[in-house]
């Protein structure tokens, strides 16, 4: 079927022929330029990712943080209200919000008296303060506040300190009616609150909204990105040194000493391992800058650098060897099919040029996995909707898909199996089709083929 | 033992390419392969060399079908030709010979002795795109014969190179055939035919027209050539229809014709049941003064256009036509286009 059989005379070379051909790859595209620019372009550009949480701190360094000036402070003779507010402020920018932002260190307050209200809001207007306070009280002794800020009703800031105000005010109802600061704390203490599944014997399972695990997220999100590229980018390597040899008319000098199916097993032997090759050394610099972000951020920062760190943090704390096993055997798997058909599909174009046009439909599909994947990541589709069950098991998306599930614990480790092994599977079917598309196509030239040509081609093979 | 083709059928969709083709390549012998462009001799190498299969019938060599004998036993050097442009001139040679199981450091070795035999050493170290196109065709060459192959098929080996390529070219051939090669090349070139081969076979429009030794070949056209001069006087041809010649006793010998006239000597075609020396008994008879006599057998050139009805050398335009726009020189590979008649 692929492979011509041992006994005739292309048979006894297979493996050699194999390793011959992947060999070339390697020694031929490890010294062009645009191996090395690439590998080089992929490590600043990794490491900088990696290093996002610190670089962003670095650079904002300098800012004080957002100024909020408190004008009428004098209402609340008891405390000194600026530090109030500064640490209520501060301690609620901590909290984790919206995953997608997950990235950035939360923004910082201060808190200062403003001599009057003319003087707070010219600050506003002139951009050193992002809002003003006005503290008062109405007739039945209540707090009263007034915002004001170039910020929309539904800005981060603004709910923030709206937020704060009302513990504030409640603070000061609760003074008023007598009730000593110490019960208080007692008062604000959070109750205990457990989240169970709906199955008792149900343990693995962690939450299935994405938005609440945002280190899963990341990673599937981060773990699709990176077989993406690899998907995408090696798959093009291969399908131009198809094209290479076809259009150069090399590939009757080699047709000649090895069969398709030599040829292309060769192929996506010799430029995996250059990927794969890539992959480490883009990866490493990556992986250490995640597992060192907290000293490389002191080091940088100074001591009060931990917060920069946590999304590296929570990224690398939910990255069980479990899911970086399954991301290599999906990776290496998922490679193989895409390239088998992408070496295929550009057999059949004569020309460098028409080499986009013939893979589209391959690539379109791998968007649509990676797309699939980032939606049901981020909770745009329902993780658990039976359409993107199903497709995590389907070859051409389970390398997005599945991981993506496995990753924010919505899938259990069977099926990430199963996945595998279906995967596995479509590898010789792949390379089965590639090679009898790459038959028929390899020494024909003019136009690329019509659909309906390219299925006889296959059935004929 | 030889190569043997045996009733080779290949159809391209309502094309038929090859239709019953068989002869015998014997073993050791430079062999010419001749027919006009897309007459089948692409297809035929390609099914010797199993990258395309026949619908019917079978090549075999040595006795085994050519599907089950080793890959090393052929050299191929295809008439569209191509290098991988941005490799080393010595890297693609060292990785052509190991698809055929050379060692590396042999290969190269090999490699650099060829070079410097077909006059380019210093290219070992260029990438294939810098060079000449001549030059890229003799790497090709070296390519096909690094691994030392019992059986070296070559389309049109000699178009495209320079004289004195030509001659370095036919002296490898001459390597090669001392070292026991069979050389099996396609060409338009009759002069090559004439000088290198001891057996052709011709083909046209998928049919064989005629297969042998070129002596045998010759001989079964039924006639003579007679190279004749005569002192002071010019040989004219006479009308194509049987008119009278210059020579007024030249038509008094029954079935002889001048087949080209000109000025220092003229070709006069003889019948198998003539003997020539009765042209030159009837010349000295009428005192004449022959000054040049030969009897020779008619040329392969000859032979083409009377079997062929067209000569040869239209196999050059179309060659030349195919070099510009590369996407269309499929060559006689032209059928192949049919999709669902995929290679192997």
């Amino acid at each position: 079927m692929t492979a011509q059989p041992a006994k005739t005379g292309f048979g006894r070379r297979t493996l050699p022929n194999i390793t011959a051909v992947a060999r070339r790859e390697i020694t031929a595209r490890i010294r062009t330029r645009a191996y090395r620019f690439t590998t080089v372009f992929l490590v600043l550009a990794g490491t900088a990712l990696a290093l996002a949480p610190t670089i962003v701190a670095f650079i904002d360094r300098g800012s004080t943080g957002s100024r909020v000036e408190l004008v009428g402070g004098e209402v609340l003779p008891d405390y000194d209200p600026t530090v109030a507010f500064q640490q209520l402020l501060n301690a609620s920018a901590g909290t984790p919000t919206i995953p997608v932002g997950g990235q950035q260190p939360p923004p910082k307050y201060v808190v200062a008296a403003a001599p009057d209200l003319e003087t707070a809001r010219k600050d506003v207007v002139a951009g050193t303060a992002s809002a003003a306070l006005v503290l008062a009280r109405d007739s039945n002794g209540d707090l009263t506040f007034q915002l004001i800020t170039k910020d929309g009703v539904l800005s981060r800031s603004t709910q923030l300190i709206r937020q704060s105000a009302t513990s504030i005010a409640i603070q000061d109802r609760l003074s008023r009616a007598g009730v000593p600061p110490v019960d208080q704390a007692t008062l604000f203490t959070p109750p205990s609150f457990e989240l169970l599944p709906p199955d008792p014997n149900d343990t693995g399972r962690g939450p299935l909204n994405p938005a609440e695990d945002t280190g899963g997220f990341l990673t599937g999100f981060g773990l699709s990105i990176a077989i993406f590229m690899a998907i995408i980018l090696y798959g093009q390597w291969i399908a131009y040194s198809v094209a290479e040899e076809k259009s150069s008319r090399v590939m009757e000098i080699v047709l000649a000493a090895a069969t398709p199916f030599q040829l292309l097993a060769g192929k996506v032997i010799g430029v995996g391992a250059l990927a794969l090759l890539q992959y480490v050394i883009v990866s490493l610099p990556m992986i250490l800058a995640l597992a060192f972000q907290n000293q490389i951020a002191s080091l940088v920062l100074g001591a009060d650098a931990a917060p920069a760190a946590a999304a590296g943090g929570s990224v690398t704390s939910s990255l069980s060897i479990g899911i970086v096993a399954t991301f290599g055997v999906m990776l290496l798997l998922g490679f193989a099919v895409y390239a088998s058909l992408y070496a295929g599909a550009a057999s059949l174009v004569s020309r460098q040029e028409d080499i986009n046009q013939i893979v589209a439909p391959l690539t379109f599909v791998s968007v649509i996995g990676y797309l699939v994947s980032t939606y049901a990541g981020t909770g745009l589709i329902p993780l658990d909707s039976p359409v993107v069950v199903a497709l995590s098991f389907v070859p051409l998306f389970s390398p997005y898909l599945m991981l993506t599930r496995l990753s924010l614990g919505a899938a259990a480790p069977w099926e990430g199996v199963v996945a595998m092994v279906i995967l596995a599977l479509t590898v010789p079917l792949a390379l089965w089709i590639a090679a009898r598309l790459y038959r028929s196509g390899v020494l024909l030239y003019g136009q690329p083929p019509s659909p309906r040509t390219l299925w006889r081609a296959i059935r004929a093979g | 033992m030889s190569l043997v083709l045996d009733g080779l059928v290949k159809r391209f969709g309502a094309v038929t390419a090859l239709d019953g083709i068989s002869f015998e390549v014997p073993k050791g012998e430079v062999f010419g392969f001749l027919g006009a462009n897309g007459a089948g001799k692409t297809t035929t190498m390609r099914i010797v060399l199993d990258i395309l299969r026949p619908d019917s019938g079978i090549a075999t060599w040595e006795g085994t079908p050519t599907t089950h004998v080793p890959r090393e036993t052929w050299g191929y050097l295809p008439e569209e030709r191509g290098l991988y442009p941005r490799l080393q001139v010595l890297d693609q040679l060292v990785f052509f010979a190991s698809l055929y199981g050379i060692p590396r450091d042999v290969a190269a070795t090999r490699a650099r002795e060829w070079l410097a035999r077909l006059r380019i050493p210093d290219y070992a170290t260029r990438r294939a795109e810098e060079l000449s196109k001549g030059n890229q065709q003799k790497v090709q060459l070296i390519a096909a014969i690094l691994h030392e192959p019992a059986v070296l098929l070559m389309d049109e080996p000699f178009v495209g190179l320079d004289p004195v390529n030509v001659a370095l070219l036919k002296e490898a051939f001459g390597e090669m055939r001392e070292r026991g090669s069979t050389l099996i090349f396609s060409t338009h070139q009759m002069e090559m035919v004439e000088e290198l081969c001891e057996a052709v076979a011709l083909i046209d429009r998928g049919k064989l027209v005629l297969a042998g030794p070129i002596r045998e070949v010759k001989r079964s056209t039924g006639r003579r050539v007679v190279r004749l001069a005569l002192d002071g006087k010019t040989i004219e041809a006479g009308t194509p229809d049987g008119g009278a010649t210059s020579i007024p006793w030249l038509d008094s010998i029954p079935g002889v014709r001048v087949s080209r006239a000109g000025q220092d000597y003229a070709e006069l075609e003889v019948p198998r049941d003539v003997d020539p020396e009765l042209v030159l008994r009837t010349a000295l008879e009428h005192g004449e003064r022959v000054t040049n006599f030969l009897i020779a057998d008619p040329s392969i050139e000859e032979i083409f256009i009377e079997r062929v009805g067209r000569p040869p050398a239209s196999a050059e335009e179309k060659h030349l036509a195919g070099s510009v726009s590369a996407p269309a020189a499929a060559g006689s590979a032209a059928p192949v286009r049919a999709a669902s008649e995929p290679p192997r």
